[in-house]
């Protein structure tokens, strides 16, 4: 059996290799530099250990960030998982074969645009005068509504856009899901006087626990890294009503201060609360 | 309990009709068996039966009442599918209540109903596992009790122990046997094995082609199918069918001879044999053949005669051992002989 014990090294080797180098390495140099005062300003720095962390929990700013980005993270996933078991569900049972094919083309194409196109065609559409949203409002009611100035507003617009993009796509997998499930349980069910809602409750969802549970984590991965969708539509404004960490990391890191060893500060604390929440999730999803 | 009526009932997929004025009533306790090859129908109108499939034409009655736009939960029926079709997620508990717990039964009065189910088919021991932790045999005994504890007016029957091997197969048909007994429970059951419906059924149903080929107790179709197509899908081993003439005193032709059996009109008729029925003699002139195939059975020996036109196959007691290519001669009684018309394939005699 000697023989077969180096296959998994072979398999795993190079991937690992990869990951030391693009990952842990830029992850220890995080780390090192969120230990000193570095500015991008001066070439020199000394170690002020956790000063930079005592810090970021007097920094109203910083803490109102991660406020922005825990509300993102629950209202985007949350959002998304609604919107695609709800209409997944819907699609499974009133749309016919063809229909079915047809909405699942277009429910597509939303993810498939890129991230910076989705924001920018969507920041036009909320735009107060030239806006496709805003246009028929403005003629109905005769105010001109500017979303994405108001704090709440902005908010749920980028979240919009987002379960827009991954919403209908998750409905789309969510129905390939249902289609695969062996339809004889859900015959039993209805012989059982399950109500059509009774059935999806009750049956089929529970069915189909582990591959939503993946869904969940994976948008809940993807909501982390929506930089670039809130960078385009409201760069953290109104104020800093959507300034997520990430925002706030790279303000503080590039544009207004040019701190790198604060913003990397923020990247360590981001990085430790996503694996402690992660793992704590999985662990108990999985269950 | 109660009476299953179909009238005129018939299927289509589009333009395609599968199935054409199927008249059945099933009686209060009846025990009846769907029988037939794959795809003559007999799962589709059991599905009918049970809601799960639309009714194109016709109508379904069961105690009086038309059912042919009702759900399946409101038809007072249960089902037990081939595969199972257990709630992988639930505990075998979980899976047996889940009916009851729909329709509004109370925790309490669940736990009473449960009680006498678990105990009649043997599940005590496997209340908390879930489906995916027991046998094949253990799953359909929970598909069953699911059935059981609803205590519907009818049980449907979905080639249930299709999935299940030789041996588990005959202990699960006498269980499902004890359980009819004592529950009385109008019955459907759907099979393609004749040995299931021949030690279950009160009645059988025959099919083929979505079509009714003969409907009788078990010893009627054996001993008097009404169709070449009956007499070949009843009876292990296969019926032998020879084409012969018939005339006044004699069955037969240049090569073959049997008494002919009486008040049948004359000419060219298709003749049935059971190889049960045949007597091996020394002086026996009806058939002369050399033995092709010699087949070891147990108690019995199969063995094929066969001469210049025709092959039959002959069960014998197993202590008759004759050698490959010796000749034998064998006679059949004329009552033992069934005789069907060439041309449309029903009975004469």
């Amino acid at each position: 059996m000697r023989r077969g014990r180096s296959l998994p090294y072979v398999f795993l080797g190079p991937t690992l290799g990869i990951l030391i180098v693009l990952a842990l390495v830029p992850t220890i140099y995080a780390i090192n530099i969120s230990l000193q005062n570095r500015t991008l300003s001066a070439p020199n720095a000394d170690y002020v250990w956790f000063a930079n962390y005592l810090a970021l929990f007097s920094d109203a700013r910083f803490l109102n960030a991660l406020w922005v980005s825990f509300k993102w993270e629950i209202i985007s996933v949350t959002a998304t998982m609604v919107t695609g078991l709800a209409i997944g569900i819907a699609m499974f049972e009133a749309a016919s074969p063809r229909m079915r094919n047809i909405l699942c083309v277009l429910f597509i194409i939303p993810v498939l645009l890129p991230r910076v196109c989705a924001a920018f065609v969507w920041k036009f559409a909320f735009h107060p005068l030239y806006g496709a949203l805003t246009w028929p409002v403005r003629e109905l009611t005769g105010i001109t509504p500017d979303i994405l100035s108001t704090p709440l507003g902005a908010l749920l617009a980028v979240a919009f856009v987002d379960v827009w993009q991954w919403g209908l796509f998750f409905a789309v997998i969510i129905l390939k899901l249902l289609e695969s499930l062996p339809p004889q349980p859900l015959e039993a069910a209805r012989i059982d006087r399950a109500t059509r809602f009774e059935i999806h409750r009750f049956v089929t969802l529970p069915m189909l626990k582990a591959p939503l549970i993946s869904l969940l984590l994976v948008k809940a991965i993807e909501s982390l890294r929506s930089f670039d969708l809130v960078y385009v539509m409201t760069r953290g404004g109104p104020g800093i009503s959507t300034e997520t960490l990430d925002m706030y990391a790279y303000s503080q890191g590039f544009i207004e201060a040019g701190k790198i060893s604060y913003a990397s500060s923020m990247a360590v604390i981001m990085m430790v609360l996503t694996i402690v929440t992660f793992t704590f999730t999985w662990k108990r999803l999985n269950r | 309990m109660a009476i299953v009526e179909c009238r005129a009932i018939r299927k289509v997929y589009g333009a395609l009709e599968v199935m054409r004025d199927f008249d059945l009533k099933v009686d209060d306790h009846e025990f009846v068996v769907f029988l037939g090859p794959s795809g003559c129908g007999k799962s589709t109108m059991l599905r009918m039966i049970a809601g799960l499939e639309e009714i194109s034409g016709g109508e379904l009655l069961i105690g009086g009442a038309r059912m042919n736009d009702r759900d399946p939960g409101d038809r007072g029926i249960a089902m037990v599918f081939q595969n199972y079709a257990l709630y992988p997620h639930m505990s075998v508990r979980e899976n047996i209540t889940f009916g009851l717990e729909r329709s509004g039964v109370g925790k309490a009065a669940i736990d009473d109903r449960l009680v006498p189910v678990v105990e009649a088919l043997g599940l005590g021991v496997y209340l908390a596992r879930k489906p995916a932790e027991l046998s094949g045999g253990q799953q359909q005994r929970v598909a069953i009790a699911r059935a059981m504890i609803k205590t519907p007016e009818v049980f449907l029957f979905d080639e249930p122990l299709s999935n299940l091997d030789a041996k588990l197969r005959g202990s699960l048909r006498v269980e499902i046997a004890r359980l009819h007994r004592d529950l009385k429970t109008t019955s459907i059951y759907v099979t393609h094995d004749q040995l299931e419906a021949m030690t279950l059924a009160d009645r059988i149903v025959l099919m083929k082609d979505g079509r009714i080929e003969q409907m009788g107790t078990p010893e009627e179709i054996y001993q008097a199918p009404a169709t070449v197509f009956a007499a070949g899908f009843i009876g292990t081993p296969n019926m032998n069918f020879l084409q012969l003439q018939l005339t006044e005193e004699w069955l037969g032709d240049n090569l073959v001879k049997f008494a002919a059996p009486g008040g049948i009109r004359q000419g060219e008729v298709t003749v049935g044999i059971r190889p049960g029925s045949f007597r091996v003699s020394e002086e026996a002139q009806a058939f002369r053949g050399t033995v092709e195939r010699n087949e070891f059975h147990g108690e019995t020996r199969l063995i094929s005669l066969k001469n210049e036109r025709h092959e039959i196959n002959i069960s014998v007691p197993a202590h008759i051992r004759p050698a490959i290519g010796e000749v034998l001669g064998v006679e059949v009684a004329s009552s033992d002989i069934h005789v069907f018309d060439p041309g449309t394939g029903l009975r004469l005699n």
